[in-house]
């Protein structure tokens, strides 16, 4: 990541001492040369594109500006309105390299959950703007639309609120202005505290009204955090309410790619599976495939439906390689589909216990 | 594309290629771009896009769609190819055609994509049944309109439309011939106010309509737009030349750098861009220059210090700058013999600036394989100086315009920024002499500069 500023400049002592002056530069050095080892050393498959890379760190610092702002500009209301409005301007202006260095330099950021979100919203973001339009009968409106007209109440409802919360996402990816951070409770709330801790740890001077003021604007901008209106839920909204037949469903999931609508068809999958939306998420965008290709044989999507799936999403993402696909379609198509299903299965834990099983794994790989 | 008949403004090829790759039938444009490619009917099909589309469709056994960009020639040739599988045999269908024109600079006009970004309050996508998909949403509140409510509904909840200046619906016309729509006029249903659309088509795998991506500005009212000085401010170009010179000089050089993968292998798009701003760059760095000699033609106490000159002798030189652009082009220059001396009374440089560009003209719309005449004459009072191409010459319409400023001889042609002739002929007739063209459409041109000759040697 390139947010953020050197991790050892804010650390450097007073100016007017050579020799700490010497000892930061060197120190600066070596931390720079540390990072230039690593990157040489970075697997090509672990590297972000550029175009990724910018919009990851675009997505980052709208989010926790976002997060910020309402911090500080509700703070340093309650603080005006106990008539401490010079601890409330102290408040509301930024000081220092900014909210997203200083977490950057904390190592805060390199939180794993926070980042596999925001890389996977990310390179979901990316492959939805560039999959190749199908339009399957030109006669009639796209799939969303559609279904925003259909006479029940609870998918038109889903339907549209999708078509919102897709714009909403794609104004906010396009601007960099994040209306709200979109992230799953847990990590909202971990970010929440660390940008108020942040602004708390700018304060030269700290007192019990500040720190009170700060606690309940980041308490206000939990309390007003809806889980429920970020795309993905939406989306996963959406699937439940359609309840896609199996006879339907190969017919939804290549619509729903050719209508671009990358976030319905990852809802539809999981909901075929019942899985977590993150989850199958995770498998759509993994550049192998391999454990889609199993999850689409698992609800027994025959050879020429995994064939335009997969083509559609080659065409989207770089990563993909189409031959390899190709070579190994035959294969794909004879899977078994209960054998699919067992292969699959361990998807379908509770989120939780998923979660637990793979941070005892991390532990054990340190 | 010589071979196929140019009234035809979409034509469409079919192939058929056998389980093996080869090639089992195929119509005449395919044919001919296949043995140009170095293939032949029965063979594996040469033209490595085409076989990799056909080979994916057979394994994947559905239809495939891509536009690819072939080599033809001298010349990129941008098509649509449809793969089906049929059986053993995959039929292609080969559609666009398209040849890659040059980089060239374009005009600013609302067809282009950047002005959909720049200029307009709001944007709006549509899907093929014109139903909106996409309405920004900040824009709502700004001019009093739920973009919510908006999603879904078809184009014409947001806006009536009103007929263009010519009585029709531009976007029925952009519908009809799948190309940008570009100004339909049209009134906010939610306040009635004004506004203009522009929409991109966005194409979907079949190369059909997909949808617009359009933007809405709001009309304002006219309002007297301030007199433009028709003179540069003396300003305007004070240290332009080393404010964009050095910059641009190094995104030229760079840019060549990448092109030619000096620092290592570098992906084969990304050299194309190279190249492309390379080209760009050095099309901007021509512009600086003529730029600074328009501040300077153009100021109302703009001298030239005249000199004896030996106007035989410069125009040689200037055919000698051009030698090796000629060569390149297959064309060559006839220059006066080196005992011919014509003297005059002029700027040496400048005089030489307008005779590469009237060279350099003469180049350019020159047919491989034709002579540029350059001679020279003297009458009473005046040298005289002829260049001659064999191209396709200046319609009488346009003898005039072409001397204007920003206009160009072939707006289609690419290169050239529409300054050179206007700067030449303002700098000519600082020296007392003029500069003119005899032409008739399909003739070839003759550039015909005049200048004082020296009273002196009378």
């Amino acid at each position: 990541m390139s947010v953020g500023q050197d991790p050892v400049q804010d650390a450097m002592p007073s100016p007017d001492a050579p020799v700490a002056r010497a000892e930061s530069a060197r120190l600066r050095a070596e931390t720079r040369l540390a990072g230039t080892i690593a990157d040489f050393f970075l697997d090509a498959d672990a590297r972000l594109d550029d175009r990724t890379r910018l919009m990851l760190a675009r997505v980052l610092g709208g989010i926790v500006e976002a997060i910020e702002a309402d911090i500080r500009r509700h703070a340093a209301r309650l603080l005006a309105g106990q008539g401490l409005a010079k601890v409330g301007e102290a408040v509301l202006r930024p000081k220092g390299a900014g909210v997203v260095a200083r977490l950057t330099r904390a190592g805060l950021l390199r939180d794993e959950d926070l980042m596999e979100e925001l890389i996977a919203r990310v390179r979901h973001d990316l492959i939805a703007a560039s999959l190749p339009v199908d339009v399957a009968d030109p006669d009639e409106a796209s799939l969303v639309v559609r279904l925003a007209g259909v006479p029940d109440r609870v998918v038109a409802s889903a339907a549209s609120a999708l078509l919102a919360a897709e714009s909403r996402r794609r104004v906010s990816n396009e601007q960099g202005l994040a209306s709200g951070s979109e992230l799953p409770a847990e990590l909202h709330h971990r970010l929440v505290w660390w940008v108020a801790a942040t602004i708390r740890d700018e304060q030269r001077v700290t007192t019990r009204e500040g720190d009170r003021a700060i606690t309940d604007a980041a308490e206000r901008s939990l309390a007003a955090h809806d889980e429920g209106e970020r795309a993905d839920a939406v989306a996963m909204r959406l699937a439940g309410a359609m309840d896609a037949r199996p006879n339907e469903l190969a017919a939804v999931l290549v619509e729903s790619i050719g209508d671009r609508r990358l976030s319905l068809f990852v809802a539809v999958l999981a909901h075929a599976l019942g899985i977590a939306f993150d989850q199958a998420r995770a498998i759509t965008l993994e550049p192998d495939g391999d454990r889609l290709w199993l999850a689409l044989r698992a609800i027994d999507m025959d050879r020429p439906t995994i064939a335009r799936i997969g083509l559609a999403l080659s065409e989207a993402d770089p990563r993909r390689d189409i031959e390899a696909f190709a070579d190994a379609l035959d294969e794909i198509a004879s899977i078994d589909s209960t054998e699919a299903q067992a292969a699959v299965a361990p998807l379908a834990l509770n989120r939780d216990f998923r979660l637990a099983l793979r941070a005892l794994a991390r532990t054990d790989r340190r | 594309m010589t071979m196929f008949d140019p009234t035809t403004e979409n034509p469409i090829a079919h192939a058929i290629i056998a389980a093996d790759g080869t090639l089992v039938f195929a119509d005449p444009a395919l044919v001919a771009l296949n043995q140009r490619a170095g293939g032949m009917r029965g063979a594996p099909l040469a033209v490595p896009q085409l076989a990799t589309i056909a080979r994916l469709a057979r394994r994947l056994g559905i239809v495939v769609s891509r536009g690819v960009v072939v080599a033809d020639d001298e010349a990129d040739v941008d098509l649509w190819v449809r793969a089906q599988p049929d059986g053993e045999n995959v039929r292609l269908t080969v559609s666009g055609w398209r040849e890659i024109a040059a980089w060239r600079p374009t005009r600013p006009s609302p067809d282009v994509q950047g002005v959909l970004d720049s200029d307009s309050d709001w944007r709006w996508e549509t899907d093929a049944a014109l139903r909106l998909t996409f309405v920004t949403l900040d824009a709502g509140p700004k001019h009093g309109f739920d973009p919510f409510a908006l999603l879904g509904q078809p184009l014409t909840a947001m806006f009536a439309l009103d007929s263009g200046s010519d009585g029709g619906l531009p976007i029925l016309d952009s519908l009809a011939r799948r190309r940008p729509m570009t100004a339909q006029p049209a009134r906010l249903r939610s306040s009635g106010r004004a506004v203009m659309l522009t929409a991109n088509v966005r194409y979907d795998v079949s190369g059909d309509f997909a949808g617009f991506v359009g933007a809405a500005r709001v009309v304002v009212e006219d309002t007297p737009a301030p007199a433009e000085p028709s003179v540069l401010s003396a300003t305007f170009t004070t240290g332009l030349d080393k404010a964009l010179r050095v910059p641009l000089a190094r995104i030229v050089a760079n840019a060549d750098s990448i092109n030619a993968q000096s620092d290592g292998p570098v992906q084969g798009d990304y050299a194309d861009y190279a190249a492309d701003i390379a080209t760009a760059g050095r099309h901007l760095l021509s512009l600086v220059d003529d730029l600074v000699d328009l501040q300077a033609v153009e100021r109302p106490d703009f001298t030239i210090a005249p000199e004896p000159i030996d106007l035989a002798d410069v125009a040689r030189r200037a055919a000698g700058l051009l030698t090796v652009r000629a060569a390149n082009l297959g064309v060559s220059i006839a220059r006066p013999a080196t005992d011919v001396r014509v003297p005059a009374i002029g700027d040496f440089r400048r005089v030489l600036q307008i005779l590469v560009n009237l060279v350099g003209n003469a180049l350019r719309y020159s047919p491989r394989g034709s002579d540029v005449s350059v001679t020279v004459t003297r009458d009473a009072t005046h040298a005289v100086l002829t260049v001659a191409d064999q191209g396709k010459g200046v319609a009488p319409e346009d003898q005039v315009r072409i001397f204007e400023k920003f206009e160009r001889v072939d707006t289609s042609e690419a290169g050239g920024n529409g300054l050179g002739l206007y700067i030449a002929r303002r700098l000519a007739r600082a020296m007392q002499g003029d500069l003119t063209v005899e032409s008739a459409s399909g003739e070839g041109a003759r550039f015909v500069l005049t200048l004082p000759t020296d009273p002196a040697r009378h």
